[in-house]
């Protein structure tokens, strides 16, 4: 347990709402428009938990307790990660294991909690949801295993830490490939065009904006905060991939890490701006030739 | 084991007590309870000595019978599963004596607890057999038993006909491992385990039919797929603390024998290894696809456990290939995790079938989608049944996530292995079978419990009595116990996998060094996660208090006439990923102008076995002109194949020569 | 995994998953285009002092399979007023799985096959892999056009497996690119004949109408 540790998973859960805004004004930008301001995140999660809340009388307790499962779960996930890019606040030899189902417990609350309000839109919701989430799973844990094989550790810190910068130079294709697929996972499990659109209002085109349609007041605020701390995570797994920082002093890694997010959250608005929804039916395939990228990583690693 | 025999006698005199005082029903109900729970509670103690490192000495039956001695025993393997047997066991016989009360009437319930007695006897004693004769006896009875088990109602066709098959399946395992046994003893000088043991270096391809064989015959029993078919029906038609027992332990008396046969045998041949590793692998997938598009809730249940069944050969496929790899780490983590996962299925499976029974029992259908809003009538089997999908589902803090990371710790353990490298490609696979596992569970949980009643059934349930909770709760607890504390079923189970790979006190000790600072990291994770859930709860409702707060009908983008049976359904929620899935999920689909009707279908049952068996019934149809009757063609056989007995003697009598 | 070869197969195994997965029909033409241009770059990468003769293959190649090939598909496109969208037989994710399962199966299979030179060790299993997947496309693909674009991949394939001996063998590879020709050969067909799938019709299902 260090300081530059704790520092560092504080200062990723504060900037979280930043990435969303800057995904949103990097496409606004792109098409013309002036769009929100970047922190627009952090003023409407402030109005939100002023506020007060509607509950529906066919919701029971999990409901209530989905929210704070959802940013439980991610603050404890980001106990895992290196994110000064030395060490993560915990840290033990299958963590990555922990990791990706801290995220799974998380989604299954928010699900449960969708099927609590008995409307079919949350439901719609709700199964899209996990149908996203199975193919999502098998391509980070692809990409996992490919960095397992690539470092030989077991645990996030060691797979995201000094030995992939010595892996990289002998094997960059297979992790360039590996870090594509885990961009594009980050496409999915952050709601983002192509999977989902965060921007649209119709309930049938919708995935995880229709899971949420019933909170209100704080609820809302504590998923819209869970979401864009999920995004923050599996970017950050993105950029660590990327960018191996175990060199640098924490402060300088930590640096790193946050302009390496914000790249991260401007080439998702680029990409929502040139690309559009897929058809829900196509989402399987696209998650699927993540998937098959990672595996052809894997599959490189594995000769090698 | 003085002790064991005391508790397995307490169990059948509880049985017996049971059908004895039938007619006072509250008497027969409290000799049967406290029989049987004295009785486990007393058997389980030698298991409990010898997991934590001592030993029991072997009992033996010298007998003028064929096959030799009957020997009795308990070495760790048998320790664990002892351990399973009883509590799974004790907990269902209690369930099932309010869970069938109601019933008195009509249906033999005093002989179902007494053939529930029997069983666990059978089940305790399959697991304590060191010689074949009583191994196979007792396998025998526990099959034959569970048969008469599983028809209680009787009276429904469906049951009967999910009977035959269930007995179908079972026999042609048993037939596999009579085959096993007779190939086996040829080498050995009689039936005892130690005398087979000591002869498996003389089978030759190192024990090649063997493990065939016992694939072949323990996984009927154990249900992996293409030998799964009589699984949903069986675990279906049975009363739920019937389907409670076969799911959670007599499904894992297959991987039982499997475990036995590599210890008696020794390392496996690396087939075998990748064999079982792509069997769980596909048994996992597959299982909790066809679970997915199940509407029964027993059913669904049922095909969980086929995918568990999956992720314990996982770990029993990679334990095997470390052993022939020579990596000791691999392999007991690998065994520890099969083992593990064993044991923790059995508590969380059964919780779920405990659970669905009560569900049962207050709104009387099985039918998911005509079930909802349970929640708030059945809060307590509610959280029971929460609990236990979290722990299925393989999430933390709960045991399943527990015996999981074990099995991915020792997959991932075999990228250090050159051989056995390509083993690493399961992990995407048990990612894939645990967010299928996901999908399945919220759409159960959505589907019965949350949600608007969908039909007056629904509407009509409420709680049930308190002695059906007591053993939802009981395994509950137990489940989160292993959750929070992962050691005390971690260590047990790396001395277990261990002693199955042969291994001695070194490779268990740097198995348990590799783990343990993992364990205790866990456990943190757990704890921590419960404690500030808790926090977290605590001070939701600190703010909230402070603001207004309205209750209102669902806001649904403001629809105002939403009807109860306009919500999604199980079946609507598990479409895409059936449709994603679509060749291998087995899904028809009937169409009509005004309705729409999936109906879920077993690929092996209906494509490969049913046909199968029409086949051979026409084949046997046409054999029938050899029985017509008449005296005089009898004889007229007899003299035929006596003829033939001397033709084959002459000439064997002439080939050896002098 | 070093070097300017290897990085140049694995694109060209990508551009195989490109025309797996997608779904319009100018996005398998350009991934064949690219992959014709990657295939000319090779010779160079490996030979970079092969002289004339290199040279020669190079410039042939990409001329031949990345600018004369593709062209001449898209203006069959236009000609035949093909309809714009890949049909498969096979969905896209079992393609996309089956291409995985090849890919790792050529790179399983080659290391037990007694090659030539051990040093290009990813130049075989590249080629199996396109080989087979070109052969998938072929059959699994119900528009003549991809049908065309599944036998380009698989002599893109043994083309790659030839460059492992174009040293010893010159003119092997020439005559390779001669293959091309066939496929000029078949678009001028489809197009007078406007063939727009197999046959005029949906059902190959009518060819077995054809006995007596």
């Amino acid at each position: 347990m260090s300081w530059s540790g704790i520092a560092a998973v504080a200062i990723v859960l504060f900037i979280a709402p930043l990435l969303p805004g800057l995904a949103a004004k990097t496409k606004a930008r792109l098409t013309g428009r002036r769009g929100a301001p970047v922190h627009q995140l952090y003023w409407d999660l402030a109005r939100l938990w002023r506020k007060g809340a509607v509950y529906s009388r066919t919701t029971t307790w999990i409901f209530r307790f989905a929210p704070v499962v959802l940013v439980l779960t991610g603050v404890l996930a980001a106990l895992f990660l290196p994110l000064d890019g030395q060490r993560g606040v915990v840290t033990f030899s299958g963590d990555l294991v922990a990791f990706a189902y801290l995220l799974a417990l998380g989604r299954f609350f928010v699900v449960l909690a969708a099927l609590d309000t008995g409307s079919s839109f949350e439901g719609m919701g709700a199964s899209r949801e996990v149908t996203v989430a199975a193919f999502a799973e098998p391509a980070l844990f692809l990409a996992l295993v490919a960095l397992v094989l690539a470092t030989g550790r077991l645990s996030l810190t060691g797979i995201l830490g000094a030995p992939l910068a010595h892996a990289w130079p002998a094997a960059a294709p297979a992790l360039a490939m590996v870090a594509v697929s885990l961009f594009l996972v980050l496409l999915a499990e952050g709601s983002r065009v192509p999977v989902d659109d965060p921007a649209t209002h119709l309930e049938l085109t919708m995935i995880h904006e229709v899971m949420v349609l019933d909170h209100s007041g704080p609820d809302l605020a504590l998923l819209l905060y869970g979401s864009a701390l999920k995004l923050a995570l599996v970017g950050a797994l993105v950029v660590a991939v990327i960018a191996p920082r175990a060199a640098l002093p924490p402060l300088v890694g930590l640096a790193v890490l946050v302009l390496g997010l914000m790249v991260v959250a401007g080439i998702i608005g680029v990409v929502e701006s040139v690309m559009a929804r897929l058809r829900l039916d196509r989402v399987p395939q696209f998650l699927t030739a993540a998937s098959v990228l990672a595996a052809l990583g894997v599959i490189l690693m594995l000769v090698a | 084991m003085t002790l064991f025999f005391l508790g397995i006698a307490s169990v059948l005199l509880g049985g017996l007590s049971a059908l004895a005082l039938r007619r006072q029903a509250s008497l027969a109900a409290i000799a049967f309870g406290v029989l049987v729970g004295l009785g486990c509670a007393l058997a389980v103690v030698p298991a409990i000595r010898v997991l934590a490192g001592g030993v029991v000495p072997d009992l033996r039956l010298s007998a003028a019978v064929p096959g030799g001695d009957w020997v009795f025993g308990v070495d760790p393997l048998s320790a664990f599963f002892l351990v399973i047997v009883l509590t799974v066991g004790a907990a269902s016989a209690l369930y099932g004596i309010s869970y069938l009360a109601p019933e008195a009437e009509h249906r033999p319930v005093a002989a179902s607890h007494l053939l529930m007695s029997l069983e666990i006897a059978s089940l305790a004693m399959v697991v304590t057999a060191r010689a074949a004769m009583p191994f196979l006896i007792a396998w025998e009875c526990m099959a034959v038993l569970a048969y008469f088990l599983i028809v209680f109602e009787s009276d429904h066709a469906e049951v009967r006909r999910a009977g035959l098959v269930y007995l179908i399946g079972t026999h042609t395992g048993t037939l596999a491992l009579i085959a096993l046994f007779a190939f086996w003893a040829q080498f050995a000088g009689n039936l005892s385990f130690d005398a087979l043991a000591a002869a498996s270096p003389r089978i030759p391809a190192e024990g090649a039919l063997v493990f065939a064989l016992g694939v072949a015959g323990f996984g009927f029993k154990a249900g992996l797929v293409p030998l799964h078919f009589w699984l949903p029906g069986a675990h279906g038609a049975a009363p739920s603390h019937v389907s409670a027992l076969m799911s959670g332990v007599v499904i894992k008396m297959g991987i039982y024998g499997l475990l036995r046969l590599v210890i008696l045998v020794g390392a496996p041949p690396a087939w075998w290894g990748w064999l079982v590793l792509s069997l769980g692998l596909i048994s996992g997938v597959l299982g909790v696809l066809w679970a997915l598009a199940q509407h029964d809730l027993k059913r669904l249940l049922a095909y969980h456990s086929v995918e568990n069944i999956g992720i314990i050969l996982l770990g029993l496929g990679i334990g095997a290939l470390g052993l022939r790899y020579h990596a000791p780490v691999v392999a007991v983590l690998g065994f520890a995790g099969a083992v593990l996962h064993t044991l923790n299925h059995a508590l969380f499976k059964s919780l779920l079938f405990l659970g669905a029974g009560a569900v049962l029992r207050a709104t009387g259908t099985r039918l998911m989608d005509r079930l909802g809003g349970l929640a708030r009538r059945m809060p307590f089997t509610w959280t029971a049944f929460l609990i236990g999908s979290v722990a299925i589902v393989g999430l933390p803090p709960l045991n399943g996530f527990v015996s999981e990371w074990v099995v991915y710790q020792a997959l991932l353990g075999s990228a250090q292995v050159p051989a056995a490298r390509a083993a690493i490609l399961a992990v995407p696979g048990l990612a894939l079978i645990g967010a299928l596992a996901l999908a399945c569970f919220a759409k159960v949980g959505g589907a019965v419990f949350l949600g608007r009643p969908r039909s007056p059934a629904a509407e009509a349930g409420g709680e049930v009595p308190r002695s059906m909770l007591g053993p939802m709760f009981a395994l509950a607890l137990a489940c989160a116990a292993i959750g929070v504390a992962p050691m005390i079923a971690v260590v047990p189970a790396i001395r277990v996998g261990a002693s199955i790979g042969g291994l001695g006190g070194g490779p268990m000790r740097a198995a348990a060094a590799a783990v343990g600072p993992s364990l205790l990291g866990i456990s943190l994770l757990a704890v921590l996660l419960v404690v500030l859930a808790g926090a977290g709860w605590w001070l939701r409702e600190l703010v909230l208090r402070r603001r207004p707060r309205a209750w209102s009908d669902t806001w649904a983008c403001g629809y105002a006439f939403a009807t109860p049976r306009m919500q999604y359904t199980a079946a609507s929620f598990a479409a895409p990923l059936l449709h994603a899935y679509a060749p291998a999920a087995g899904v028809q689909v009937e169409r009509t102008a005004g309705a729409f009707h999936t109906h879920p279908k077993d690929l092996v049952l209906d494509r490969l076995v049913l046909p199968l068996w029409e086949r051979l019934r026409r084949g046997a149809f046409r054999a029938r002109p050899i029985q017509h009757g008449r005296l005089g063609s009898y004889l007229l056989y007899l003299l035929g194949a006596l003829l033939l007995l001397l033709l084959y003697l002459a000439v064997r009598v002439e080939g050896v020569g002098p | 995994m070093q070097g300017l070869p290897e990085l140049l197969l694995l694109l060209v195994i990508l551009t195989c998953f490109v025309v797996l997965g997608t779904t319009r029909l100018s996005a398998c033409i350009r991934a064949v285009a690219w992959q014709g241009l990657l295939l000319g770059l090779l010779p160079l990468a490996l030979y970079p002092r092969g002289g004339p003769h290199v040279w020669g293959l190079t410039a042939g190649t990409i001329l031949v399979k990345a600018i004369v090939l593709p062209r001449f598909l898209r203006w069959a496109i236009r000609e035949a007023a093909v309809r714009r969208e890949v049909e498969p037989l096979v969905g896209y994710v079992v393609s996309l799985l089956f291409g995985v399962v090849v890919v790792a199966a050529a790179f399983a299979v080659s290391r037990t096959l007694p090659l030539a030179e051990p040093a290009r060790e990813m130049l075989v299993p590249a080629s199996l892999a396109t080989v087979v997947i070109g052969l998938f496309v072929l059959t699994t693909r119900m528009k003549a056009l991809l049908q065309v674009v599944g036998y380009l991949m698989l002599e893109n394939g043994v083309y790659l497996f030839g460059l492992t001996h174009v040293e010893r063998i010159p003119f092997l590879m020439e005559a390779g690119v001669l293959l091309d020709v066939f496929v000029g050969i078949f678009i001028m067909g489809i197009v007078v004949f406007h063939i727009n799938r197999e046959f005029d019709s949906l059902d190959s299902a009518h060819l077995s109408e054809l006995t007596d």
